[in-house]
């Protein structure tokens, strides 16, 4: 993605590692949020991003040797991130993979599964501890979804 | 029937149309109209309901600010007082609603003019409702808000513009002893409610303090334009003429009165003696001042300001029935006779010199026999309402207080003189300018007010006719009054003085002006005397050089603070050092997307060193 | 999986996020490097999230994935804006921010 050229190309490798990313999630046993990651990243965000991208039709340009700073810039970049891993290798595992939370009871033919999955956790810390941020999120999209009205919006009186 | 919900719609719909022609109406004058109508309209509909239905007195109170132990509510305290003004302020307004449409019609900006008529009678429906002072006062300043709103509706001239200013800070020189009274009330009394109040000054043993009165009464000074505030009146005439005639005639002055008599169960004997000086020298001087204006409205204004004086001496005389008593009937005869002067200005094209018009009879036979009837009205001729009222008054004041009596006689025969000479000149006679000349009769809208309203005027004071809650105000006084007379063995006396004071008055300045003269009389005989009366008694050149010499030099020392201080040192300091912030943050926006990336890094690299603990 | 194992993983996602911004000259490239930084960033959380036994990280996730998802429509609306008026996107060639 981020060596070839062609956006195209860039994008589909995109999508890969965000499903990679989502296949992690699941591993991590947080289900809602590989959902998630599917459904917004892969599903939306780059569907738009290659909309887009065909939209505008740019060309593939010759690539241009980046200059001095940048390369310096990369160099140090890529080493701070050298030095975090050695660090965090160097020192022994600290927190042991906890085992999750047994449901309080099994399900069975008497007592069938109430309707209680993951998502459930989510919506408890969103609607209590988290409520102010959420709050926020929604004036966001808000904003967000304005603001991309404006901006798309072609005003006649000015030259393009 | 839940009286809440109807007084509180009384209160609220002319707000809700206020909104609405603000929010929405501001370029549709007519819709705007018809809105402010409907909503004066149903007022109207409800306070009548009121004051036949809700016999008992009634009150409620809602939880509104509380700091501490301290309260304040908004609420409602209804009784014959209340019942009364509640309907005299909606139907007065509602027919100076009506009025409007017709005077305004060719006014662009009528949207602006009906919000300000709408919010003018929610603040006064306000103040009638209001159970407590702080209530009273909230809506008190309101009222004086829409009154400076409303006086300046031509703001484009230069009249207006100081006549509105003018009006507002005299209004506030006298708010600012009510506020203060207020304060001490609730610091000596422990609470400003008018009912607790009233309770609490019926227990034995009870003392009142007569400085927290003289401080309230401020509050009724610049309201109701007495000595020494009144100058902002006769300015006021700037204004519109349904906003005088609402506003500086029948609703707004009478607030001032109508505070007196709210308030009365706190007023000492002194305060009261204060009152009755104020007002029954009011009645004469303001009836001199009229004399020498030529324009139709200030002679209004000043007998405005006269029959003010004649309900302040009823309060101070201790009869606060009277006084609204008068104060209803006041409303009826001054409304009509401002919108017939506003039929008048408008059929001759804004002209408003009297000695300019003459001859309107034969051109508008209808509105000069309608101003006819307000005048003998205001005059207290025989079997109108204003004789009903008025000599009460007097008859009061004859037993009460022989100078007083003396000086609303002199009142009355004075009264009956300026309007003489405004009806002789303006109306009989020949035209004297074109405008008069061209002179019409007025629209549908126009006369049917008028006709209402000298309907009333000419049955208002016959109390037998009034509703029963609304009677128990004034029937006891009237009768207590009535026993006086009758053990002086003075009904003969006063049969000769309802009649003399407007009878000569009327006869003199028929002989002294003429009829349709051109020019005052008064004027061309006795201009020494002419320009004595024309000054007012130097109250404007006075108020002129205090502000000139006293108050401007304090605001130079405050404007020059201002400006060193203010002005320099804060506001420029600041923003020279958002400047400078800013230039420095500019150098760093160079506009190349990668070096922002470096400044990433960067920041990246310090909080690394940070976290590593480096630093 | 370890806690290590995610994190070298997030760690490795995000450098060649920021590779992508550092070299890519193609503002839509560049925008898509942005997002998988994010994402490096919301796997490094959830790693974390899970190894404290904590919702916490896990409920961040979700509002990064909003504020991601906000950002990319703003982001492209105005990339259209821009390249109707100037026709290109290639990011040494906007720099009229300068002045």
């Amino acid at each position: 993605m981020v060596v070839g050229r062609n956006p195209v190309n860039g994008a589909m490798f995109m999508i890969l590692s965000l499903v990679g990313v989502a296949g992690l999630f699941v591993l991590l046993n947080a289900f809602f949020l590989a959902v998630l990651q599917i459904l917004v990243y892969a599903g939306a965000v780059m569907v738009l991003f290659l909309f887009i991208v065909m939209l505008l039709d740019v060309d593939v340009v010759s690539k241009r040797s980046p200059g001095n700073l940048t390369i310096a810039a990369g160099t140090v970049s890529v080493f701070l991130l050298g030095l975090g891993f050695v660090a965090l290798l160097d020192r022994p595992q600290m927190l042991p993979e906890p085992t999750l939370l047994a449901p309080e009871r099994l399900p069975s033919l008497e007592t069938p599964m109430a309707f209680v999955t993951g998502i459930q956790a989510y919506g408890y810390s969103l609607f209590t501890k988290y409520m102010l941020p959420f709050q926020m999120t929604g004036l966001l999209l808000l904003v967000a979804m304005i603001g991309i009205i404006v901006l798309s919006k072609r005003f006649e009186n000015k030259s393009v | 029937m839940d009286w809440t919900k109807v007084f509180l719609s009384i209160l609220l719909l002319p707000l809700v149309a206020a909104l609405v022609n603000m929010l929405f109406l501001r370029r549709n004058g007519t819709t705007a109209a018809l809105v402010s109508i409907t909503a004066a309209f149903f007022s109207m509909v409800l306070a009548m309901i009121a004051l036949f239905k809700c016999t008992e007195r009634y009150s409620v109170s809602f939880p509104w600010l509380s700091l501490g132990d301290f309260q304040a509510s908004m609420g409602i305290y209804y009784n014959p007082m209340t019942a009364t003004m509640l309907f005299v302020v909606t139907f007065v307004g509602f027919l100076i609603h009506v009025f409007s449409v017709g005077y305004m019609s060719d006014d662009p900006a009528k949207g602006r003019f009906f919000t300000g008529l709408s919010i003018f009678m929610f603040s006064m429906l306000g103040i009638v409702l209001a159970d407590n002072l702080i209530m009273m006062f909230v809506f008190w300043e309101l009222v004086g808000f829409s009154s400076y709103m409303l006086i300046a509706h031509y703001w484009n001239t230069e009249e207006a513009r100081s006549a509105c200013k003018k009006a507002f800070i005299m209004n506030r020189i006298g708010d600012f002893g009510m506020l203060l009274g207020i304060a001490w009330t609730y610091w000596h009394y422990k609470t400003v409610n008018l009912q607790a109040l009233e309770v609490f000054s019926s227990q034995p043993g009870f003392v009142i303090h007569g400085g927290i009165a003289l401080l309230l009464i401020c509050g009724f000074i610049g309201k109701s334009a007495q000595f020494p505030l009144h100058t902002w009146l006769p300015d006021a005439m700037a204004g519109p003429t349904p906003v005088s005639a609402l506003i500086h005639a029948a609703t707004m002055v009478a607030a001032g009165i109508y505070f007196l008599c709210r308030i009365f169960c706190i007023l000492d004997a002194q305060t009261l003696e204060v009152i009755v000086w104020l007002g029954s020298g009011m009645v004469v001087y303001a009836g001199i001042c009229a004399f020498a204006q030529t324009d139709i409205k200030k002679i209004l204004a000043y007998s405005t300001l006269s029959q003010l004086g004649y309900m302040a001496a009823a309060v101070g005389l201790g009869f606060p029935g009277l006084a609204l008593f008068h104060t209803t009937t006041h409303a009826f005869f001054k409304a009509l006779l401002f919108l017939g002067s506003g039929s008048v200005i408008h059929a001759c094209h804004h002209e408003q010199d009297i000695f300019k018009m003459g001859g309107l009879f034969k051109k508008m036979p209808l509105t000069t026999a309608l101003f006819a009837i307000g005048t003998i009205a205001l005059c207290g001729v025989m079997f109108t309402s204003g004789y009903f009222s008025k000599d009460a008054i007097i008859e009061v004041a004859y037993f009460k207080n022989t100078p007083v009596f003396i000086l609303l006689i002199l009142g009355a025969f004075l009264t009956a003189g300026y309007m003489g000479r405004l009806f002789y000149v303006a109306f009989l006679g020949s035209p004297k300018s074109q405008n008069s000349e061209h002179a019409h009769e007025s629209g549908f809208f126009m006369l049917v007010s008028l006709v209402v309203l000298a309907g009333m005027s000419l049955i208002g004071g016959y109390t037998q006719g009034w509703a029963p809650f609304a009677r128990q105000l004034v029937s006891g006084e009237l009768d207590t009054v009535h026993h006086q007379i009758v053990s002086l063995q003075a009904e003969g006396l006063f049969s000769v003085l309802g009649i003399l004071p407007w009878a000569i008055g009327f006869a003199i300045a028929l002989l002294f002006y003429g009829i349709g003269a051109k020019k005052d009389a008064l004027q061309n005989h006795l201009p020494s005397v002419y320009s004595f009366v024309n000054q007012k008694l130097w109250f404007d050149e006075i108020y002129g050089f205090y502000v000139r010499n006293v108050q401007q030099r304090f605001a130079d020392i405050l404007n020059f603070c201002d400006v060193v201080l203010v002005g320099g040192l804060l506001v420029r300091g600041t923003a020279g050092l958002v400047g400078v912030v800013g230039m420095m943050a500019r150098s760093l926006h160079v506009g190349n997307i990668h070096i922002y990336v470096y400044w990433f890094l960067a920041g990246l690299i310090i909080y690394w060193s940070f976290a590593m603990g480096y630093f | 999986m370890t806690l290590h194992s995610v994190i070298l993983v997030a760690g490795i996602l995000f450098i060649t996020g920021f590779l992508g911004v550092l070299l890519r000259r193609n503002t839509l490239i560049v925008l898509m490097s942005v997002e998988l930084m994010l994402n490096a960033v919301n796997l490094a959380f959830v790693g974390f999230s899970r190894y404290n036994n904590t919702m916490d990280g896990a409920v961040f996730v979700f509002f990064i994935i909003t504020v991601a998802a906000a950002e990319v429509a703003v982001g492209l609306a105005i990339l259209v804006a821009l390249f109707r008026r100037r026709q290109t996107v290639m990011l040494d060639t906007i720099n009229q921010l300068k002045d």
